[in-house]
């Protein structure tokens, strides 16, 4: 009854291994049919009853907030020293774990997080929301007032314009989670800023919008007024709840499609404006410096982009045996627009086949792709490739250098190469001169 | 469906120019997926909302004319949280401060972070130096460098060489400065620190050098401040035109952002400065492997967390403290790093609670915040505790 679970498996054999320890003595190898029982030792976790089949589990009201699986403790968000200052987390980023996601809600808990000044905690009895400036009726709404006003659910994908920044001048990052994790998706809810402003009265000489936070870093940035009355919302509510704090609780600004540090956390103030304000982070900072020396200072979407998720570095094929047919899965998005479709490729960019989408295709959300593939125990240089309705093809490293060098920080969208060995096991590389 | 549709609009115009199915076929393709329409200001496209469909989405289509909560605000509220500032100065608020008072203020709150004289430091960004000379074009030399693997100079993005107006550092110090401590500057004390970084940077004013302890900076001079970087910047985001050139802008992305072809077979990828030369594999020199939490993959139960009740100065330590002295990367000691808290403590703990009172060296008294005696202790305190 001690008898750890750890134990217990440690009698179990990985297939590769079976194959291994039976491939002089069977021929099921070379065939790629599953294992005949009479050639490996019986399964005890079938053969026993297992510790939690005979014991009574937890009431049901152990948890009122449910928590994942104990055994899941180890999928969580990562850091590094490197997207911090000097190792202090409040001005950090946390990154997705894109290898453990499955389809295209990312879990709250699980959804990157970046803060300017640490994590704010507000209290929402004292939360208010200004929109004025350029308007006939400037107003306050407290959050009970926002949350009575027709609400809209959008799948988004919300991406740091930062994300994959470590690896402008070559590959840093071992893992999918440290290289593309700076982004998630999920069901925001919330008001459709047009819905507010078209009672408010917007005037005619209102161009740009400040949309500013009230987080010990103040983050504020401008957006053009085309886009306000497009898309943009003003969400509180993420996958069915309420907002966590890390994003920006009780009240952020949603721009689809659009870098996440312009979808302003923690929202205090909408302003509207002439002209645009030059705020805090339109200055040394989420401003894209070329190779010409000038730099794109603002920078809306997010490009096309794509990531093969399986396999990857944290799943890689070491437990596949030629012969075995195995999807090939990722993640493709485009601020854009919507995905119409990702090619693959296993030669390093050379050539090239269509993979299929699936699931749902959405608008500035993520969509999942496919493809089946026979594995041959070669080493490949996997890729994958996305385009978008807007007309958009993501480029390789040597046409996206080409035009904007490699000191930009922002907007790296170049195909990412996964290396798989004879062994199956994945490493990040890159195709460059 | 839709590449069904595509190769359809093919075989049609191949075929049968005229026919109905290649003209239904062409114009059900045309507009992508969700009919969109391209010219957005960011180079995408927009989607129409129409009979009660956005895209895949469904909405309700019944008016919402006249839904209106909230109230209007007092002038007195609009005026306590509109007080941001506009390149040209509107919106900046009456005061003054000298770079003299710049310099002690930098020094007893800023320096911890941003290095002397603005020089940068451990990470925290850096707000003076680097070079600003300018090629014919006008554009600032040393912003040109292109790193490879560390073998050349990062560009310098100071408010010297790279910022493109002063008022954003008035109110960026002003909104979310100190770091640890925002919003406890006055008007003043942030026009003498914006004088002091300005002058760090050896910017002059109407002709008037700012590198000068009596020089005083006040609303009219800060807006006549011109930045050296101040057309290193595009697309044009000012004036009438300003949306219609960005929207120009993010419409050619092949030129000025980069863009991939949909090449299938036998595809050469350009390569080098010339074009030519061949790409090949590039794999990590140096792995970015300080993780935290470290890599980790099993599907195991995890470490018993170890027990007890918190030290009292612990959550004020973390609030007001930890940002320096959870590493040594300030100069402070670290907490945990015993020889550094013996050292400390040579000279009895007395001292030390004297020290994080009254500030020693680059820390300010009572590291910058207005907690009480008692609390201090309690976080010197835990401090201690943690650290043997």
């Amino acid at each position: 009854m001690n008898k750890t679970l750890n134990e217990e498996e440690s009698n179990s054999v990985s297939r590769r291994e079976f194959f291994k320890r039976t491939a002089s003595v069977s021929a099921v190898a070379a065939t790629g049919i599953l294992a005949p029982s009479t050639v490996l030792a019986d399964d005890k976790n079938i053969m026993h009853h297992t510790e939690w089949g005979t014991t009574l589990g937890d009431e049901i009201n152990k948890n009122p907030y449910g928590v994942p699986s104990a055994y899941e403790h180890n999928v969580v968000r990562r850091t590094s020293a490197l997207m911090s200052s000097a190792g202090d987390m409040h001005a950090a980023i946390s990154m997705t774990p894109l290898h453990a996601l499955s389809g295209i809600i990312t879990p709250n808990g699980l959804h990157f997080t970046r803060c300017h000044n640490g994590v704010a905690h507000i209290d929402p009895n004292k939360y208010r929301l200004m929109i004025h400036g350029l308007v006939e009726k400037p107003i306050v709404l407290t959050l009970e007032q926002l949350k009575r006003y027709p609400s809209e659910s959008r799948i988004l994908v919300l991406e740091c314009p930062s994300n994959s920044a470590a690896e402008w001048k070559g590959p840093q990052f071992g893992t999918l989670q440290m290289v593309k994790g700076m982004m998630a998706c999920a069901e925001w809810t919330g008001v459709r800023l047009k819905t507010i402003l078209d009672e408010l009265g917007l005037k005619p000489e209102a161009k740009w919008m400040l949309a500013e936070g009230s987080d010990g870093s103040e983050m504020s940035r401008t957006l053009p007024i085309e886009k306000v009355l497009d898309d943009v919302m003003i969400v509180y509510a993420q996958n069915g709840e309420a907002l966590r704090d890390e994003q920006g609780y009780p009240v952020r600004l949603m721009a689809p499609g659009w870098e996440a540090n312009l979808c302003v956390k923690w929202l205090k103030r909408l302003e509207f404006g002439d002209k645009p304000w030059y705020a805090k982070e339109e200055t040394s900072k989420y401003t894209a410096l070329t190779a010409s020396g000038k730099a794109i200072q603002h920078f809306y979407a997010n490009e096309v982009n794509s990531v093969i998720t399986s396999p990857c570095p944290e799943v890689p094929w070491t437990d596949l045996e030629k012969g075995d047919l195995v999807e090939i899965e990722g993640l493709a998005w485009s601020g854009h627009g919507t995905i119409e479709g990702v090619d693959i490729s296993f030669d390093g960019g050379k050539n090239w086949v269509e993979a299929n989408l699936k699931g749902l295709v959405l608008p500035k959300a993520w969509t999942r792709f496919s493809y089946m593939y026979k594995y041959e125990g070669k080493p490949l240089l996997l890729q994958s490739r996305s385009y978008d309705d807007s007309k958009n093809v993501q480029p390789t490293v040597n046409q996206e250098k080409a035009v904007v060098g490699v000191e930009g920080v922002y907007h790296r969208n170049a195909i990412i190469t996964w290396a798989v060995s004879d062994m199956g096991e994945v490493s990040n590389v890159q195709i460059r001169s | 469906m839709f590449k069904l549709d595509r190769k359809l609009v093919t075989i049609g115009m191949t075929l049968a120019l005229s026919s109905t199915l290649a003209m239904a076929a062409a114009s059900a393709a045309a507009p992508g997926v969700y009919k969109s329409k391209p010219g957005a200001i960011d180079g995408g496209v927009t989607y129409p909302r129409e009979k009660g469909n956005y895209t895949a989405y469904k909405y309700n289509e019944q008016s919402t004319k006249g839904v209106r909560f909230g109230r209007t605000p007092t002038a007195n509220e609009i005026k306590a949280w509109d007080i941001d500032a506009l390149p040209d100065g509107t919106g900046l608020p009456e005061g003054e401060g000298s770079v003299e008072l710049g310099d002690e203020l930098y020094e007893a709150q800023c320096a911890i972070c941003h290095g002397e004289f603005g020089g940068g430091g451990q990470g925290y960004p850096q707000l003076a130096g680097g070079n600003q000379s300018k090629d014919k074009n006008g554009v600032v030399i040393t912003l040109k460098n292109q790193r490879v693997y560390g073998n050349t100079d990062a560009p310098k993005r100071t408010v010297g060489t790279y910022w493109p107006v002063a008022t954003t550092l008035f109110t960026y110090i002003r909104d979310a400065m100190p770091y640890a401590h925002p919003k406890s500057l006055s008007n003043d004390e942030t026009y003498a620190i914006t004088a002091y970084i300005l002058a760090q940077n050896g910017l002059e004013v109407d002709g008037e050098d700012m590198d000068d302890d009596e020089f005083v900076l006040n609303k009219e001079k800060l807006m006549k401040v011109v930045l050296p970087n101040r057309n290193g910047f595009y697309p044009n985001i000012d004036g009438p035109n300003a949306q219609e050139d960005i929207r120009a802008f993010f419409a050619d992305r092949a030129k000025n952002i980069g863009a991939g072809v949909r090449c299938m077979k036998n595809c050469k990828d350009p390569g080098g400065k010339d074009g030519k030369t061949p790409p090949t594999v590039m794999k990590i020199k140096y792995e970015m492997s300080d993780v935290v939490p470290p890599y980790a993959y099993a599907k195991d139960l995890p470490p018993k967390k170890e027990g007890g009740i918190s030290h009292p100065g612990k959550a004020d330590y973390e609030k007001a403290c930890a940002v320096c002295h959870k590493t040594d990367a300030m100069g402070a000691p670290a907490v945990g790093d015993k020889h550094a808290w013996e050292a400390t403590l040579k000279k009895g703990i007395d001292n030390v609670y004297a020290n994080s009172i009254n500030g020693t060296g680059g820390m300010p008294p009572r590291g910058g915040s207005t907690l009480s005696d008692d609390k201090i202790k309690a976080i010197v305190d835990y401090m201690v505790e943690a650290s043997k």
